[in-house]
């Protein structure tokens, strides 16, 4: 048994996903043709040997347990421990909305938290598209001897809101809140390892002050006590999306060969639910330019800078160009689109022409006929 | 727990005519098709035909198979009150223990394993023939006509029945005699080499058979034609659909490019899927310069270059400049740039290099044939490999 446990935070929504995340968490989000992006953090977990793994939600996680199922395909399937969702319970009658803070989210679970065998947690959020390489951070966490160590990032980052400040010895010396993405400080991957009693502490001295914020209130509080609180450094791709431009961009990341290496590295494969059983057919008049294509589909049209789900249907003398179209998605004959982001199961009939714009793509939402 | 009808699957057998492509896999676990291997389309079967216990007969390197089946999970086979079963030659105490010496032998020794579930029929399977068949369907004509044995029969042309083992039917419509390879057939219907046999009888049929010394303990040599001789009841099931024996490199290509052709076998159709156990790998890139004509690609795939009438399996590599027509590629294999590779079965994680030639078009001679290079294979660059060779690495696994 590993000596840590894993959390994974499942619970935030994102207004400015719109229509994408109507009917799902930000971490069951589709991405890069067949994953979710909560696989990310699951296989991060998963490649580290961690596989007694919590995953915290709050609502509208009907697809997120769709998707996870009993874990088996990241090995968290295990007779003793394992993979365990873990919706809210415990809360008063009262409390309708979503959890107002992280904090907020832990106490909801506490019973279960107090309950983890292993001595040390390792925090993740679920919506962050990363390939953390934990096995480093946790080598690194053990030399240290800080109670908590953060995960950061000093390279390219999208959309990370929080900022560590560093002290002489390199220790976190002070959070900085919402500073977007220009600040000169570590971006925050705003996961973290820390033993178990330290969490536990945080969320009682936060929750009898009825400060539900993680960073604004409990680290802060914990860094003001004079806590000892290491960083270890991601190197390579990070991206948190938060809003429809952000996931775009995101995919068409993908695209880029040194942004795949990064993210899929043979040594830390990302691993997700698996149901595509055939290969995808490229047809006679066919043309597949600088797309990623995942099974199952037929593609008889053309494609350009396109991320293709499984199960699509691309018909012939159809043009579509700087996309994503998710699982099942049909697309008729002499259809022109570009631009667009298809949920899944949506179908477009013959001679559909649909632009969105670059800096915003239009959303289909999931199951439309057009 | 008693059943209506259990599998036994042969999968032992070395497929020495794939010899470059067997070297170090049993037959039935040769890639196949992009996303499967052959032994895929007889599990996906009794999956999709609700047989929920197979047992995998294996002898021949089975490594591979043993893993790649593993717990039987892809094709929904790990249920609790039967499964998928490999099962290799064993010792018994006091014996010495051999190998299977035939079909019927590999059941013979295998009699407990099935004795456990106590079926009322038996169906025996090839594991390298690739369609799609529903022996739900086979099961209930077999029980209908109170058969001792059915077995599945197609229709062939006179031509290709010489290559058969061909079922002569009396007025009655139930098998009357059995011809193995006859020079002039007396019937178009050949045997698939897929049986149902009520098991008592088959039980009776394997016993009495073990005690004979000339038999050289076949299904189709020895078994059928005894319980003929006995006057026991024969159905033979019609069978119409796609159906490929993959017994040689010009058949397992041959097979292979039909998967291009839905009309031949329609692989996407969502009520009868093949599984499989793939790796998860990201979804194919297909890079600036890539033209993929008529093929089928499987996820991992990296294409920047000319891909035309073939099969790619996952994880392969194209590059820029590089060219492959009528080819089948397995899993891992990568073709750099200016390679080209025509008419070929190219094996696992073969490394074609830039400018390397490999099989060339049909030129209407006899000795042409398609090119095969073994996994492993490293061609050198600027190396050719004439139609019709096999190439292969000298080490073995």
């Amino acid at each position: 048994m590993s000596k840590y446990h894993g959390i994974i935070f499942a619970y935030k929504d994102a207004p400015e996903m719109g229509d994408l995340t109507r009917e799902r968490t930000v971490a069951s989000l589709p991405f890069c043709g067949r994953y979710r992006l909560i696989d990310f953090a699951l296989s991060s977990m998963k490649n580290a040997g961690i596989t007694d793994v919590g995953v915290i939600m709050a609502r509208d996680y009907q697809s997120l347990l769709d998707h996870i199922g009993g874990g088996k395909a990241w090995d968290m399937n295990r007779r003793s421990g394992g993979l365990r969702m873990l919706p809210p319970f415990g809360l008063p009658h009262s409390h309708q909305g979503n959890y107002s803070g992280t904090i907020e989210a832990l106490n909801a679970v506490a019973p279960y938290i107090r309950d983890i065998q292993q001595d040390h947690i390792v925090l993740l959020v679920g919506s962050l598209i990363a390939n953390i390489d934990l096995s480093a951070a946790i080598a690194q966490h053990e030399a240290g001897g800080a109670e908590i160590t953060a995960i950061c990032s000093d390279g390219p980052a999208v959309g990370l809101n929080h900022h560590y400040v560093l002290d002489e010895e390199g220790f976190v010396k002070e959070i900085l809140l919402y500073r977007g993405d220009d600040a000169t400080a570590l971006k925050s991957l705003e996961g973290y390892i820390i033993h178990k009693d330290v969490l536990l502490r945080m969320m009682d001295e936060a929750s009898a002050r009825n400060d539900w914020a993680f960073h604004k209130h409990a680290m802060a509080a914990f860094l003001r006590d004079g806590g000892r609180m290491d960083v270890y450094r991601h190197e390579g791709y990070v991206c948190a999306v938060r809003n429809v431009a952000q996931y775009y961009n995101a995919s068409m990341d993908m695209l880029k060969v040194e942004n795949r290496r990064d993210i899929f590295p043979a040594s830390r494969p990302v691993r997700t639910k698996t149901h595509e059983e055939v290969s995808t057919y490229f047809g006679e008049h066919s043309v597949s330019k600088n797309s990623l294509v995942s099974d199952n589909c037929i593609i008889e049209g053309e494609i350009e800078n396109c991320i293709v789900f499984s199960g699509c249907r691309i018909g012939a003398n159809t043009h579509l160009k700087n996309s994503i179209i998710m699982r099942g998605v049909t697309i008729g004959e002499n259809a022109e689109l570009s631009y667009i982001i298809s949920d899944k199961y949506a179908s477009f009939s013959d001679r559909t022409v649909l632009q969105g714009s670059e800096k915003l793509p239009t959303v289909v939402p999931k199951g439309s006929a057009i | 727990m008693k059943k209506s009808c259990i599998a036994m699957l042969l999968a032992g057998g070395q497929g020495s005519r794939l010899y470059a492509l067997t070297q170090n896999v049993a037959k039935p676990s040769v890639p196949f098709g992009g996303k499967y291997r052959i032994i895929d389309f007889p599990l996906s079967n009794c999956a999709n035909s609700g047989i929920d216990t197979v047992g995998v007969l294996t002898q021949y390197r089975p490594l591979q198979l043993n893993s790649y089946i593993g717990t039987g999970q892809p094709w929904d086979l790990d249920v609790s009150d039967g499964g998928v079963y490999i099962l290799p030659p064993y010792q018994s105490a006091g014996e010495k223990g051999s190998w299977f010496s035939g079909t019927a032998n590999a059941i013979y020794q295998n009699i407990a394993f099935i004795e456990a579930y106590d079926p009322e029929n038996v169906l025996i399977l090839s594991g390298d023939h690739i369609y799609k068949m529903d022996y739900a369907d086979m099961l209930r004509e077999h029980l209908n006509h109170d058969a001792a044995c059915t077995i599945s029969v197609l229709q062939v042309s006179l031509e290709e029945a010489t290559r058969f083992g061909m079922m002569n039917l009396a007025d009655n419509g139930y098998i009357c005699e059995f011809e193995e390879k006859p020079k002039h057939p007396k019937s178009d219907l050949a045997s698939m080499g897929v049986y149902i046999f009520n098991w008592k009888k088959l039980r009776e049929y394997l016993i009495a058979d073990e005690k004979n010394p000339e038999s050289s303990k076949d299904f189709g040599k020895n078994i059928i034609p005894a319980m003929l001789a006995n006057g026991e009841k024969l159905w033979p099931y019609r069978f119409k659909g796609y159906w490929r024996d993959v017994g040689t490199i010009t058949s397992l290509w041959d097979a292979n490019m039909d998967m291009l052709s839905p009309e031949l076998i329609n692989l996407y159709d969502p009520d009868w899927p093949i599984a499989s156990r793939s790796p998860v790998c990201p979804p194919s890139y297909t890079g600036e310069n890539a033209r993929i004509i008529h093929s089928i690609v499987t996820e991992g795939c990296e294409i920047d270059g000319h891909v035309e009438n073939s099969v790619l399996s996952a994880s392969v590599t194209v590059e820029r400049g590089a060219k492959v027509v009528y080819s089948v590629l397995m899993p891992g294999t990568v073709v750099k740039a200016g390679a080209t590779v025509e008419y070929a079965i190219i094996g696992e994680n073969t490394v074609i290099e830039a400018g390397a030639r490999v099989g060339t078009a049909p030129d209407g001679s006899d000795g042409w044939d398609v090119a095969t290079c073994g996994p492993d294979v490293h061609v050198a660059p600027g190396q050719v490999i004439p139609a019709g060779a096999m190439i292969y690495s000298e080490e073995e696994a």
